[in-house]
């Protein structure tokens, strides 16, 4: 009897839940002009958390109060793939994937696959500041900060940094023990200069193939690169070839005054100097002949997400010059993806020489897996 | 005749108590069989199945990401995957330097744990309480936070390079070697086998260490054939328990090992993220599951023994 009456009560306790959620999913869509909730998914490192949690976000909010912004956090990207399934089955069945704007390595993968909401000027009027190349590179992802890779040197034991490829690989073997850059696997900046120095020994119309489309042919032209970086290994810091895990050792190596000279990303070890975690003494500038790679970092709507035209407003925002101005200047210390004439004068004149349309670009996702595993074949500990 | 009768009264009656306690017994069980059968089994056989080259269904979005993904030629699969694994030029150096670190930083680990358990139970007193209670500290340690230490003591500018220094020497940078990382796991290890094998020996009776010295048996002979003997469960679960543990490690080796060649640990998430390869990560999964489970048939082998010896099968 008393089992009856608890089965009874179970039943109706959840074809009230089903009811009351089914209404909901129903009526918050429509009721979109009292408070929209925007759901962005941040799969990169926590200085990119804090850059929306306590810089973007609050400035957006007070803006357009009628919008909420929830931030997701996956560190890294560790859940890269998983995320990707999820958006692509969930594009695939026309349902909600759960959120509606992803900051991270996967929006140009999903762009690609064809997996997100086209964007054209029309609806994010703010794109036109962008350059063209910027976001015909991102395939549907909206291109909204940038990086690059620079080379940092201690200017206590270093007068005269190198300025192009060559004289780098020259001033490593002059200086035994005192260059280093970590794995590719571990950290873009390793990966910039292993890119870099592979590219030196390939044509421009081999590197373009290498930027635009897996290309396994291409790739055996690594050969010469890999006895370039090899040669290195006897004049690195670290012994029979072994090299930091990530981007994190290098500038750890770089602080201790263990190695003088490394490639770092422009945002990190900006933050780094303005932290005080990196002694004064060291100073960063770019290489030519090629230089390191970099390029910009793509927002991406999902073509099914809920709420995909408020998630276009907050991205029109972030091209605002007021939202890039807080890009350049706040902890972040990134490279605005608009013209530094838009920009506050002062913010503006901090990057005005650097020119985002010529960061040299990386390779395409497969590419650079492949380049990540043949180098841990070819060059450590040989 | 009657002792015969005895016994199978005896026996009659066992069976008949087993017969009323295992309906119980076996639904005491079932919750944690049932996690581990639709929780671990599934998954497991749904990744067998994946380096089999079986690439549909529920594989099929890892299939579509993944690069350098064998599809099944044959009925049951294809082998492509496990062959691409084992005639790659990291693997064997991988394997090697995982089983060498797993059966030096094992056999230390053992050496070092029987040693303060024996030091304890023989000598014991106030400073054997103190140091065993000290030796357990890593234990309450999270493993990235002792890995980042050892790697700040033994780097470029650790503690040893730096004492050195003064009076002009020049210490090695353990860092990036695979020495490193036999010294991080034994230092991760110790704690668990010094538990296990120290309560081991406690357990052993005084009156048959005091009967082995009253017979004139020597300090190692006492080791040798009683203690050890009696505690040899315990030493066999801390071996076989460290092993799997220091096989399967990621953490240490990945702060402190070398690039090339590293832990299979370190490279199955390398594989499975940077190179995004995850059938050859799932391949080397299985291969450290099958050397694993060879470690485990010693626990088994053990346990079956000492049942044996007690007389419980």
């Amino acid at each position: 009897m008393f089992k009856n009456l608890l089965k009874k009560k179970l039943v109706s306790a959840l074809a009230l839940t089903t009811v009351a959620t089914l209404s909901l999913g129903v009526v918050a869509p429509s009721s979109q002009a009292a408070s929209t909730t925007i759901r962005i998914y941040v799969a990169a490192d926590t200085n990119i958390l804090d850059l929306w949690e306590k810089t973007l976000i609050p400035a957006f909010s007070k803006e357009y109060p009628d919008y909420d912004v929830k931030v997701t956090f996956d560190r890294n990207g560790a859940n890269d793939t998983q995320t990707l399934a999820k958006i692509t089955a969930a594009v695939a069945k026309k349902r909600d994937p759960g959120m509606d704007l992803i900051d991270g390595g996967i929006t140009t993968t999903l762009g690609s696959a064809g997996l997100l909401f086209p964007l054209y000027t029309g609806l994010v009027p703010n794109l036109k500041m962008v350059p063209k190349v910027l976001v015909t590179n991102g395939k549907g992802g909206i291109p909204y900060r940038a990086s690059t890779v620079l080379m940092a040197y201690n200017s206590k034991n270093v007068k005269t940094p190198p300025k192009t490829l060559a004289d780098v690989l020259t001033w490593i073997k002059a200086n035994p023990g005192k260059f280093t850059y970590n794995a590719p696997s571990g950290g873009g900046s390793g990966y910039s200069f292993v890119q870099t120095v592979l590219d030196s020994q390939l044509s421009a119309s081999e590197i373009l193939k290498l930027q635009t489309g897996a290309d396994k042919e291409t790739q055996v032209k690594w050969a010469k690169g890999w006895d370039i970086l090899r040669g290195l290994n006897k004049f690195t810091y670290g012994q029979n070839g072994t090299y930091p895990t990530n981007n994190a050792g290098t500038l750890d190596l770089l602080a201790k005054g263990l190695v003088d000279l490394a490639p770092v990303w422009s945002d990190q070890i900006a933050s780094a100097i303005k932290a005080g975690t990196m002694p004064k003494d060291v100073k960063y500038y770019g290489i030519s002949g090629p230089s390191l790679t970099g390029g910009p970092a793509f927002l991406g709507i999902p073509a099914t997400g809920k709420n995909r035209s408020a998630a276009r407003y907050l991205v029109n925002w972030v091209l605002s010059p007021t939202a890039q101005n807080l890009i350049v200047a706040g902890n972040m210390n990134g490279i605005p993806v608009i013209p530094a004439s838009k920009l506050d004068p002062v913010i503006g004149a901090t990057v005005s020489d650097i020119n985002i349309a010529a960061i040299r670009a990386g390779y395409i996702s497969a590419n650079a897996a492949d380049l990540r595993t043949a180098w841990a074949a070819e060059v450590p500990g040989k | 005749m009657s002792k015969s009768k005895e016994v199978t009264v005896g026996d009659s009656l066992a069976v008949k108590k087993t017969a009323r306690l295992s309906p119980l017994g076996f639904f005491m069980a079932l919750p944690p069989v049932l996690v581990i059968l639709f929780f671990i089994g599934g998954p497991i056989l749904l990744a067998f199945s994946f380096t089999l080259g079986f690439t549909t269904g529920p594989n099929e979005i890892v299939a579509l990401i993944g690069q350098e993904i064998y599809t099944k030629t044959n009925w049951w699969g294809t082998l492509e995957a496990y062959k691409s694994v084992f005639s790659d030029s990291r693997f064997p150096g991988n394997l090697k330097a995982t089983l060498e670190i797993t059966f030096v930083a094992t056999t230390l680990v053992i050496v070092l744990a029987l040693g303060m358990a024996i030091y304890q139970r023989i000598i014991g007193g106030r400073l054997a309480t103190i140091l065993v209670a000290l030796s357990l500290v890593p234990l309450f340690v999270p493993v990235v936070i002792s890995a980042f230490a050892i790697r700040t003591f033994y780097d470029g500018t650790g503690f040893f390079k730096t004492i050195f220094y003064h009076f002009g020497l020049t210490f090695p940078t353990l860092t990036m070697t695979n020495n490193a990382v036999t010294i991080g796991v034994i230092w991760t290890s110790l704690p668990f086998a010094i538990l296990m094998i120290s309560s081991g020996l406690q357990s052993v009776p005084d009156a048959l260490i005091e009967t082995a010295q009253d017979a004139g048996a020597g300090f190692m002979r006492i080791i040798a054939t009683v203690m050890i003997p009696l505690a040899f469960v315990p030493i066999v679960i801390a071996t076989t328990f460290t092993a799997i543990g220091i096989m399967g490690s990621f953490t240490i080796p990945y702060f402190l090992g070398a690039n090339q060649p590293t832990m299979l640990g370190v490279e199955i998430s390398n594989f499975f993220g940077p190179y995004n390869r995850p059938q050859h990560s799932i391949v080397m999964a299985f291969v450290i599951f099958v050397a694993a489970s060879g470690i485990g048939f010693f626990y088994i082998w053990a346990n079956v023994r000492s049942a044996k010896q007690s007389g419980r099968i």
